[in-house]
């Protein structure tokens, strides 16, 4: 059971992956247990996303109002009537990248931060490691809510901090760009937690011997952390991009809570867009369409974004 | 291979767990029992008290499903349209009467409907004009301010008085907002809609009309754009900016905020829902407890009397409920609705007013709190709160856009905002 | 080779190295100090909050007085204990179980190439970028339509197919950060496959299968949307619960921050255990 020798992809993962020759004739029965192994995961996936989603882009497809589900097919009328709506192109749109682009590269840097400051051998280090992790243990829903009141102008604390120094109240939320910082920094509260962690998992699982050899080749911190810890994390951290970007790029619930999309729509993110055509206006083909749309978008975005990555990080080959 | 196969073990035990607890099913359905499903507001579960004490009577047992706000309206819509006996009966409301009335019971025939208000049923008669609701209780935005800080000769009749008076307080330091109301999406009523009616003025043209074969042969047209409109916007401009009665970031407000802020006793005059009475004048919750009053509404230039709206909340039962239920559902609505003494308690525990007329006469007779907002919302003239079609979540979101688009920005530019915000209220309304 | 004086300390070479001695101590301290500040500061506003009588609640910094009275009713609310005990349940089988099913998945997406990966990490990566409102509808027929509406598959397993995703992915890039030369090396010496795997490959990736175990169970552990609309009254959790005080008329924060502080218990209980496993690193 010779099988034919797959070509080797570009990219990040190693080159000499074991068994990649044609000679192994149990490729063959690791195919099978790939498989195997594979199978469960792939049926709960089957079930309870793909099907889901497929239904959901059938919808996107027909006339198809909650309250009632003529469902008329219609073709791509939704998708032309999403891509020429002018708030989606000039406003939704770039809200969410600039949210997704500013929320993504803060709280990495401050993770990768986080994690060096993590990777000592202190007493106490599981104190500090809890701390940083408590924005990851209440809801987001939670966490917006509370950075709404916290920053409220009437009663927030960050306006009796604002009057103590003498300051005037900043009616933060009235406006787009107050509310729009507002919401990346919620954002990027409760997301740098989790690259901390990661990064710090990654930083731990590095082996020691290239640091001890860049000590003692006298090598500046800088350079050791961009020739020897970028490039060796390279992978986790393209990953942990990928998938903060596309949930990020979908971010609902923090903004919601916020803004609402407002003032007047203009922090509307495209996640609000799709919300509001379900589960406000109950159009459920419309609200399918959008969300078609931007899983597009994203899916070329995103794809796009671990390529350059790679090609980023690879600086020191 | 050891470890594989305690791995497989390990899943398979670990599949098994999560079968056999995935089928354990705690609360197996006994023979006579309705399920209720509702938001879990205390109004709703006082209304459930009353079914609850004829429930028991009767030999049926009520369950109780709550379902989250957030996602009631599209949750119960799913289950409605694809025929699921989940509930018996559901929490209704004006908003969406006219979206569940064909998957919904027609109520003509339960005991007690013919003893309540008429006017808010407008919003669910079905296509053959037959009712589709048992109102449990009224939702009426009312006037509050603070009674002490106001005499009866100071409450403000007009827009301008209430400038007025709320300027002089602020000046005396008597309170920091002469005014604060919820404004946000979804909160329109307290500061923008209230006003818009007490102007003469409302969405679509003919101003209070809501039957929407006159709305469609007026073409949808929206008056947002017209003078009595443009008012009332660069009234709110000025409080915000310019008089300064209301905070800057009242567009953002939502009905937590200002009940905070006028708990607090930062604000002298509010506008909120008739039940957060009780919350006002509660010592646990506010700090101007006892120092509330209501009255009538101020009005504007465009009108002489003022105008409220008094709407309900009700409960319906889905078409898909089999026969028996149906009817057992009916005979237990009919029985709270003609349940004076427990309609008496409802409103003493939540400030919930029944919707039994008959009650409103023994309350207002015995209750002063009852016979003031009887007499500042019950005994005007109404309106209705909503339009009563498909697309108003659409006409009402787009409306929202538009007033807080002309609120936060220059005051020049608020003709042509409302300008371009008249076509897409009227584009929201014929949209297909 | 020039000789250099080495750092006495004997653990790799620390960036903060470069300054001068009073200078780390200095910065780390200021360090310390802002995490501290930074992330713990909002919890304690929560705790704060969630410990304010009526409109305190919101008014934070104004008056003094304290109450236990949002506990008291919050834990008079019903189900909601039964509410804490379902989602810590639900949290920890999906963690246990996704991580069973994806770690070796993963593995086997780094170690491998040809059209199985490519097409199981095509098909997660695609169905990935949908957003959950847009699905979360169909979810809910699905499973009423295969009768599982809420019971506890029907909350499960959607939430392990969503954790499928996350771990398979981060898992193969954690296996692509280790160089495969050791197993290979196990290999010739003997090792089966699944011995490599089990006896080399796995020691190395403790560290990140603990911390996506935190992270992953904290997830199903906050998570609204699934909750809100695939559960009913058997499976009530602790996202549902809380969303119950927001209501059309306004939420009852007050109730909301007692409950979410009750919930960060069990999330800080977790995390201290499986911490000192993302610590261990490659000592095993």
């Amino acid at each position: 059971m010779v099988k034919a020798h797959p070509a080797v992809s570009g990219g990040l993962a190693p080159s000499a992956a074991p068994g990649h020759t044609n000679a192994e004739p149990w490729l063959g029965e690791k195919e099978r247990f790939m498989f195997l192994l594979i199978a469960p995961a792939g049926i709960v996936l089957v079930l309870f996303q793909i099907v889901p989603i497929i239904f959901g882009a059938n919808a996107s497809f027909r006339d198809w109002q909650l309250f009632d589900p003529v469902r008329t097919w219609v073709g791509l009328k939704h998708y032309i009537y999403i891509l020429n709506d002018p708030t989606f192109l000039t406003v939704v749109l770039p809200n969410t990248f600039l949210l997704m682009f500013l929320s993504v590269t803060l709280s990495l840097v401050g993770g990768l931060a986080l994690a060096h400051y993590l990777h000592r051998n202190l007493a106490g280090q599981w104190l500090m490691q809890t701390i940083i992790l408590l924005p990851q243990m209440i809801a987001p829903v939670i966490a917006a809510m509370m950075m709404r009141w916290v920053f409220n102008d009437q009663f927030g604390v960050v306006a009796a901090f604002l009057d103590w120094i003498g300051f005037g109240p900043i009616a933060w939320l009235a406006q787009r760009w107050p509310s729009f910082f507002i919401v990346v920094f919620t954002d990027v509260w409760i997301w740098t937690p989790w690259f901390a962690l990661i990064l710090l998992a990654g930083l731990r699982s590095l082996p020691r011997e290239p640091f001890e050899a860049a000590q003692i080749d006298a090598a500046g911190p800088w350079r050791t952390f961009t020739h020897l810890t970028l490039p060796m994390l390279r992978s986790v951290i393209a990953v942990c991009v990928l998938i903060r970007s596309i949930d990020a790029f979908r971010s609902f619930d923090v903004i919601w809570i916020l803004t609402g999309g407002g003032p007047a729509r203009s922090t509307e993110v495209f996640s609000i867009y799709t919300y509001i055509e379900t589960f406000v206006n109950l159009d459920f083909g419309r609200g399918s369409a959008a969300a078609m749309i931007g899983a597009l978008i994203i899916l070329v975005v995103a794809g796009v974004m671990y390529k350059a990555a790679g090609r980023v990080m690879d600086v020191s080959r | 291979m050891a470890r594989r196969r305690d791995g497989v073990r390990l899943l398979t035990s670990l599949a098994l767990a999560i079968g056999v607890l995935s089928w354990a099913n705690p609360a197996a359905r006994a023979e006579e029992t309705l399920n209720i499903c509702h938001g879990g507001h205390p109004i709703m579960v006082a209304s459930q008290k009353i079914l609850d004490k004829w429930a028991k009577k009767e030999g049926v047992k009520l369950a109780t499903t709550l379902i989250a706000y957030d996602v009631y309206v599209p949750k119960v819509t799913q289950m409605l349209t694809t025929g699921s006996a989940q509930c018996d009966i559901i929490w209704h409301n004006d908003d969406w009467g006219q979206l569940w009335q064909q998957y919904v019971v027609t109520t003509d025939d339960v005991a007690g409907i013919d003893n309540v208000a008429k006017q808010p049923l407008d919003a669910f008669w079905n296509d053959q004009h037959k009712l589709t609701v048992v109102p449990m209780a009224h939702t009426i935005g009312t006037f509050f301010y603070r009674k002490d800080l106001i005499s009866d000769a100071e409450v403000p009749k007009t827009f301008a008085d209430m400038v007025k008076i709320g300027q002089k307080l602020q000046k005396e330091g008597k309170v920091k907002w002469g005014y604060v109301g919820a404004m946000s999406f979804n909160n329109t009523w307290f500061s923008l809609w209230w006003t818009m009616w007490n102007n003469g003025c409302d969405i679509f043209k003919p101003i209070y009309e809501r039957d929407n074969k006159v709305l469609a042969a007026n073409d949808w047209t929206s008056i947002v754009d017209q003078p009595c409109h443009q008012q009332i916007v660069e009234f709110w401009w000025d409080a915000l900016h310019k008089d300064k009665i209301a905070p800057e970031a009242n567009t953002t407000y939502g009905r937590n905020e200002a009940n905070a802020i006028f708990m607090a006793g930062d604000a002298a005059i509010t506008v909120a829902d008739s039940t957060f009475w009780g919350d006002y004048n509660d010592k646990n919750k506010s700090r101007v407890a006892g120092n509330i009053g209501m009255a009538p509404y101020p009005v504007g230039p465009g009108r002489s009397k003022p105008i409220t709206w008094v709407d309900i909340w009700g409960w319906a039962i889905p078409k898909s409920v089999p026969p028996a239920h149906q009817a057992l559902a009916k005979k237990l609505l009919g029985e709270m609705l003609t349940d004076e003494d427990g309609q008496v308690q409802m409103w003493n525990e939540t400030g919930g007013p029944p919707p039994n007329v008959k009650v409103w006469d023994r309350l207002a007779a015995s209750d002063p709190v009852f016979r003031k907002l009887k007499e500042v919302d019950f005994d005007q003239d109404h309106v209705h709160s909503a339009y009563y079609f498909a697309n108003w979540p659409k006409v009402h979101k787009a409306y929202s856009d538009v007033a807080i688009k002309a609120l936060t920005g220059k005051r020049e530019d608020i003709p042509a905002v409302l300008k371009e915000g008249a076509k897409s209220v009227h584009d929201a309304a014929v949209a297909q | 080779m020039t000789a250099l004086p080495v750092e006495q300390s004997g653990h790799p070479y620390r960036w903060t190295g470069a300054l001068a001695p009073g200078g780390r101590q200095a910065f780390l301290w200021l360090a310390t100090i802002a995490i501290v500040f930074l992330f713990l500061g909002p919890i304690v506003i929560l705790v704060v909050t969630s410990l304010r009588p009526g409109w305190a609640v919101f008014y934070i910094y104004r008056g003094t007085d304290f109450t236990l009275q949002n506990y008291r009713d919050v834990l008079a609310t019903e189900a909601v204990i039964h509410a804490f005990i379902n989602s810590l349940l639900v949290a920890t089988l999906a963690t246990i179980v996704s991580i069973g099913v994806t770690v070796s998945s993963g593995y086997m997406l780094s170690r491998f190439r040809g059209p199985i990966p490519r097409a199981w990490f095509g098909t997660i990566y695609v169905f990935r970028t949908v957003p959950y409102i847009s699905w979360v509808l169909p979810l809910y027929l699905v499973c009423y339509y295969l009768g599982i509406y809420d019971t506890y598959a029907g909350i499960l397993l959607p939430h392990i197919a969503v954790h499928i995703c996350f771990f398979s992915w981060i898992m193969k890039g954690f296996f692509d950060g280790i160089d495969p030369s050791m197993e290979y090396a196990a290999l010739i010496d003997g090792c089966t496959r699944w011995g490599a795997f089990l006896r080399v490959a796995l020691p190395s990736a403790i560290p990140a299968i603990a911390a996506l175990g935190i992270l992953s169970w904290l997830y199903t552990w906050n998570e609204f949307l699934f909750a809100l609309i695939l559960t009913g009254q058997n499976t009530a959790l602790i996202t549902v619960t809380m969303a119950q005080f927001v209501t059309e008329l306004g939420t009852a924060w007050n109730l909301m921050s007692a409950m979410a502080v009750m919930a960060m218990g069990p999330a800080i209980i977790i995390t201290l255990f499986a911490q000192k496993y993302v610590i261990r690193g490659l000592r095993i």
